[in-house]
């Protein structure tokens, strides 16, 4: 509990210092050290509600963690791609153009089925969806590769600062003038808005970690899901494969990125949870399992020869398994 | 390997009801009937992909169709991380498992290579009568990628140990290898040949798989004398020097 408490102070100092506040706006300031205070007084809190869960090495209570995620991400919004850029110097648009390539959005017109009857266009919900990149990215495949001009992509988000960042992005693009996006400000455990069975594709990429309960998200997302449905999830893994490999990147994501962020967002707190959440999310093959647990068909599970080569394992891990790509098909 | 290592701690009374599924045996077994292949959702929308595969080849589209067959969606075919090639893959070890049904073998004085012989020919025939003969280029280039390589040798490795197994080949020397690695070889020419074949009922690849298969048999004659050969002259030589004294 010690650390906790020289963490926090660690903390406090750190949000005080003159040169980091010369350019740090003050709503954020302000709401940094309301949190700062909150994050003093952990054993209070467990006084106060009984279940707990974590805020990267915090423990806060559960009903804290969603509004101290929400700080966070307020205070990041603006500075948020770039420091996606810095952080994973550039590879994070690798990935996310694998992600969608990968699932290979939009429905192609085949010749043959032109006297068929016209299918009705396919709806893809992209939870945590803040600043749009994964939505924009699926309308250009949808429209570019597969020459589907209805697919429609709903941006959801807990958080309006984020949303109107995605809004100020997109709103330019051809595809909001033709009605194909629409956003959402929801809780992603609470999806009530979203009828039953009404999406295509459910994609969350880098965001489920914050969720305060995750096994809740799933099943939100089981149930908005049509039956064959897909849920695609990226997502950093917590530890690599490789131990050199491992180590040498811990060094990067604890010391050089709460110091990005510090320089660049004048934001070291944000961006030290942004770490310590992605020790706590759960490994590769855990969260496969909850995903299968919510009832989805995970792929590759139960082959013949599954556990032998890529493929078989039901996920699929990005540049050497700094992140992981999860999928899940909802059967009929 | 953690599951592994979890089980063996367990007290021995408990390791079965710690182990979900039975493991698929890694050898043929009499006792126990093997387990699909493919688990449920899989096998429905890529056996309804295979029908699309004589007009569309093993392409993105056929899996796309054999979904919307079986009740799916398009997007549903993510459950294929590889696309194309796991309807090969697919394709591979349906026709693989089929073999067992689709040759039987009444006359017991049948010898071991004539049986070779008619359960190759078997499993290529079934190529033409699938109706991917003419996508089978198309499909040999896929599997020829280098992220694709290791399946596709292990799913080969696998066709020539089946043929072998239901030979009834019962070798347990070094020779177990050879037989299963020149059947590989034997099996991927005679598949590239039948891509090309113009001849009815595949009467061309026919006689190239006759002709292989004879070099084979005087190869592996060969090697065999000449390795008897070896074992007879190093024995000599080990006899004349110990007749000239030395301690060996």
């Amino acid at each position: 509990m010690s650390s906790h408490i020289s963490r926090a102070s660690k903390r406090l100092r750190i949000a005080q210092q003159p040169t980091a506040a010369g350019w740090m706006c003050n709503s954020c300031r302000r709401s940094f050290a309301s949190t700062n205070r909150s994050m003093q007084t952990p054993e209070q809190q467990r006084k106060e509600a009984e279940k707990t869960t974590h805020f990267g090495y915090e423990t806060v209570a559960e009903s804290l963690k969603a509004s101290k995620v929400a700080t966070v991400f307020s205070s990041v919004a603006s500075s948020y791609d770039t420091m996606n850029d810095l952080m994973s110097l550039g590879i994070h648009r690798l990935w996310k153009d694998h992600f969608v390539r990968g699932l290979n959005p939009g429905i192609r017109p085949s010749p043959s089925s032109s006297s068929t009857t016209p299918r009705e266009p396919q709806r893809i919900l992209d939870i945590a969806g803040g600043t749009g990149d994964i939505a924009l990215r699926m309308l250009d495949h949808a429209t570019t590769l597969n020459r589907d001009t209805t697919a429609h992509v709903t941006v959801s988000d807990i958080n309006p600062e984020m949303l109107a960042e995605g809004r100020k992005r997109l709103s330019s693009t051809p595809y909001a003038a033709a009605n194909r996006i629409s956003f959402l400000e929801a809780n992603a455990e609470n999806l009530h808005t979203v009828p039953d069975a009404s999406i295509d594709l459910y994609t969350v990429a880098f965001g489920i970690r914050n969720f305060t309960h995750k096994d809740a998200a799933l099943r939100e997302a089981f149930r908005v899901l049509k039956p064959g449905g897909v849920f695609a999830c990226l997502e950093f893994a917590p530890n690599l494969s490789n131990p050199l490999f491992n180590a040498v990147y811990k060094r990067w994501s604890f010391s050089a990125i709460p110091l990005i962020g510090q320089v660049v967002a004048a934001d070291r707190d944000s961006y030290q949870y942004l770490v310590e959440s992605i020790e706590r999310f759960p490994k590769q093959e855990d969260w496969a399992g909850m995903i299968r647990e919510a009832g989805f068909v995970v792929p590759g599970q139960g082959r013949e020869g599954a556990g032998q080569g890529i493929g078989s394992e039901g996920w699929e891990d990005l540049s050497f398994g700094i992140a992981a790509i999860h999928k899940g098909v909802k059967p009929l | 390997m953690s599951l592994r290592n979890s089980l063996l701690r367990a007290p021995a009374t408990l390791r079965p009801l710690l182990v979900q599924q039975p493991a698929r045996a890694l050898y043929h077994s009499y006792e126990h009937s093997p387990a699909p292949p493919y688990p449920e959702t899989e096998t429905k929308i890529l056996s309804s992909a295979l029908t699309h595969v004589p007009t569309h080849g093993f392409t993105q589209e056929a899996l796309n169709l054999g979904a919307r067959d079986a009740g799916y969606l398009d997007i549903s075919t993510n459950l294929f991380r590889k696309g194309a090639f796991d309807l090969i893959l697919y394709y591979l070890v349906t026709q693989r498992l089929a073999l067992a049904n689709r040759v039987q073998f009444p006359d017991t004085t049948t010898g071991v290579g004539l049986k070779v012989r008619s359960l190759t020919m078997s499993r290529l025939r079934a190529n033409g009568e699938a109706g991917v003969v003419p996508h089978w280029t198309g499909a040999l280039g896929h599997m020829s990628l280098a992220e694709n390589i290791p399946a596709s040798l292990r799913e080969l490795a696998k066709l020539s140990d089946e043929i072998w197994f239901l030979a009834g080949d019962k070798a347990v020397d070094a020779s177990w290898y050879t037989k299963r690695a020149t059947l590989s070889s034997v099996y991927a020419a005679a598949e590239m040949y039948q891509t090309q074949d113009q001849s009815t009922d595949f009467k061309d690849t026919e006689a190239f798989l006759d002709r292989r298969l004879e070099e084979v048999r005087v190869m592996g004659s060969a090697v065999g004398g000449t390795m008897q050969w070896a074992g007879f002259q190093a024995g000599a030589v080990v006899n004349l020097l110990r007749s000239k004294g030395m301690r060996i």
